[in-house]
């Protein structure tokens, strides 16, 4: 093993239930900022929601028709794949089973697009069921550019390079399309509690 | 073509391994800022402007990473990395606050072909540094120094107030060097008798400076993404030729 | 506020990939066509590392630090010097 520095601790916290710890993780009060480009700034006025591609009826919201949408609030865990966890995270925003009432998906897979290009896929059980919602309030404010604002994709039960920041849509489809990271060498999946953090895991 | 000829001298020294660094001795620098003098075993020397990589590792395995500009010229026996704590930091306060004499961490290096300067390249030197952007600036006017070298040399310098100016005294006698030194504060009040500027850096103060882009320095900027994004900018605008504006962006994630 | 830095900040990263120190290699944009060295390209840091054209922004790397490898994406010409 590498040479251990004398008192070296990090900015963990200890003090964690470790059967809320997926294996690899380590719990941090910081909530890190990483992004794969520039944060994008689109006008509200111009920002709209979109789910498309192989449904029955395509739908659209603009900003002010989403925010008239009904919410949930919810307390998630977190999970990184570069390892920090970050437990009991608040989040508002409009769950993907209503955004995709009404609009007949036909096909099992879904990509969420996003501001600056950015995309991510899914299998589409994975974002209905209560497991997803698109949010814009984090810790009961404006949810942050820098961590997504005004709105992201919230998948908390796989790793978070899923909960796609910035997010304008999603597509669905008739078969399994890599988003960026998993085009680059990331997983398919990732679930954490399988430590599926590489394409090859 | 020297390009390839530095490629070609520190690909003779890769591949990279970790080292064990001991701290030999520490020597404060400002408030928030230490400067760790290191022996590491088997050094091969460095280039001024390289950095190293610092790794430390805790009993149970968890381990942080971040990168350092060597400060100390590339003559010394001992390398130098002077650290600036940054609140909240993972690493940068181990090292300030609670590393001591004789405690040992994992280290790699030299490290870096692009953002370096040798007193032996031709033509007008001009630094630019924000905060802790000034430490790799510094190894480079301590090789000038140690080299002999007299050749023109200029550091524009933005620090946020007068304490956090690092290696003050030394700055103060560069003028013996003959290197013209600027120094701006960007906050709060100057001390009683500021002779230097006030105000985030823009092209007056690096027009005032020089040397004028018909000179043809060799310009290093070295900072906050922000600040070197903006003097990179300034410096273009004055007419400096982009491919000779070289930079080294710090994040705040280097705490 | 831009969460970036450059390529100097993996330079150690890139030297275990190509074991040869590549911050001064110079690499064209495919789509902008600008010629700029690597160190000098944005860093991103996501779930793996993206280096960025500095002057359109495009993609010209991406890194992911595996347990048994690097996979690496690349973008565009990047000119290697050589070493006689």
């Amino acid at each position: 093993m590498a040479l251990i520095s004398r008192g070296f601790h990090g900015r963990r916290q200890d003090d964690v239930d470790p059967s809320r710890l997926p294996p690899g993780q380590y719990v941090t009060r910081d909530f890190p900022v990483l992004s794969a480009g520039p944060t994008p700034h689109t006008p509200l006025d111009e920002w709209s929601f979109a789910v498309g591609g192989a449904v029955g009826a395509a739908r659209s919201w603009t900003w002010e028709e989403f925010l008239a949408l009904p919410t949930e609030t919810v307390t998630k865990d977190i999970h990184c794949v570069t390892k920090w966890s970050k437990f009991d995270t608040h989040w508002t925003g409009v769950p993907v089973d209503t955004l995709l009432e009404g609009t007949d998906p036909w096909g099992k897979f879904v990509v969420a697009w996003c501001d600056g290009g950015y995309t991510t896929n899914l299998p589409l059980d994975d974002v209905m069921g209560g497991k997803a919602w698109v949010a814009y309030q984090y810790e009961g404010e404006a949810l942050d550019p820098e961590h997504g604002g005004p709105a992201r994709l919230l998948v908390p039960h796989l790793y978070f390079w899923k909960s796609a920041k910035w997010v304008r849509g999603i597509n669905v489809g008739d078969h399994d399309e890599p988003g960026f990271w998993e085009g680059y060498g990331y997983h398919n999946y990732g679930d954490p509690w399988k430590e599926q953090r590489y394409w090859s895991d | 073509m020297e390009g390839a000829a530095l490629l070609e001298r520190l690909a003779a020294g890769a591949p990279l391994t970790w080292r064990v660094a001991t701290i030999r001795d520490i020597r404060p620098e400002t408030e928030h800022a230490k400067t760790l003098v290191l022996q590491v075993p088997e050094w091969p020397g460095h280039l001024a402007g390289q950095h190293v990589d610092v790794r430390l590792t805790a009993d149970d395995g968890y381990q942080a990473q971040r990168s350092y500009s060597i400060a100390s010229a590339p003559a010394g026996p001992d390398v130098e990395l002077t650290i600036e704590r940054i609140d909240d930091g993972e690493v940068s306060p181990y090292l300030t606050d609670f590393a001591q004499v004789g405690d040992q961490f994992e280290l790699r290096g030299p490290i870096g072909g692009y953002f370096v300067w040798k007193a032996s390249l031709e033509g007008p030197l001009l630094l630019v540094g924000g905060g802790s952007g000034l430490v790799p600036l510094m190894a480079m006017l301590r090789h000038r120094r140690a080299a002999g070298s007299d050749g023109d040399a200029r550091l524009l310098l933005s620090a946020r107030e007068a304490e956090d100016i690092l290696y003050r005294e030394e700055l103060d006698h560069m003028g013996e060097d003959s290197v013209a030194i600027q120094i701006t504060l960007t906050r709060g009040k100057p001390p009683a008798g500021w002779s230097g500027s006030t105000g985030r850096i823009n092209a007056d103060m690096l027009a005032a400076l020089g040397p004028p882009p018909s000179e043809h320095p060799r310009v290093y900027v070295c900072g906050p993404t922000p600040f070197v994004e903006e003097a990179a900018r300034l410096l273009v605008g004055l007419g400096h030729d982009p491919s000779i504006v070289h930079t080294e962006r710090f994040g705040p994630s280097g705490g | 506020m831009e969460m970036h830095t450059d390529g100097n900040e993996i330079a150690g990263l890139l030297q275990e990939v190509f074991v040869a120190e590549i911050t001064d290699t110079m690499r064209m944009c495919e789509s902008c066509h600008h010629e700029s060295p690597l160190g000098a390209h944005r860093l991103y840091t996501g779930a793996g590392y993206v280096l960025r054209c500095p002057n359109c922004g495009d993609m010209a790397a991406a890194i992911a630090v595996r347990p048994d490898n690097y996979a690496l994406t690349m973008r565009g010409t990047w000119m290697f010097g050589r070493v006689e």
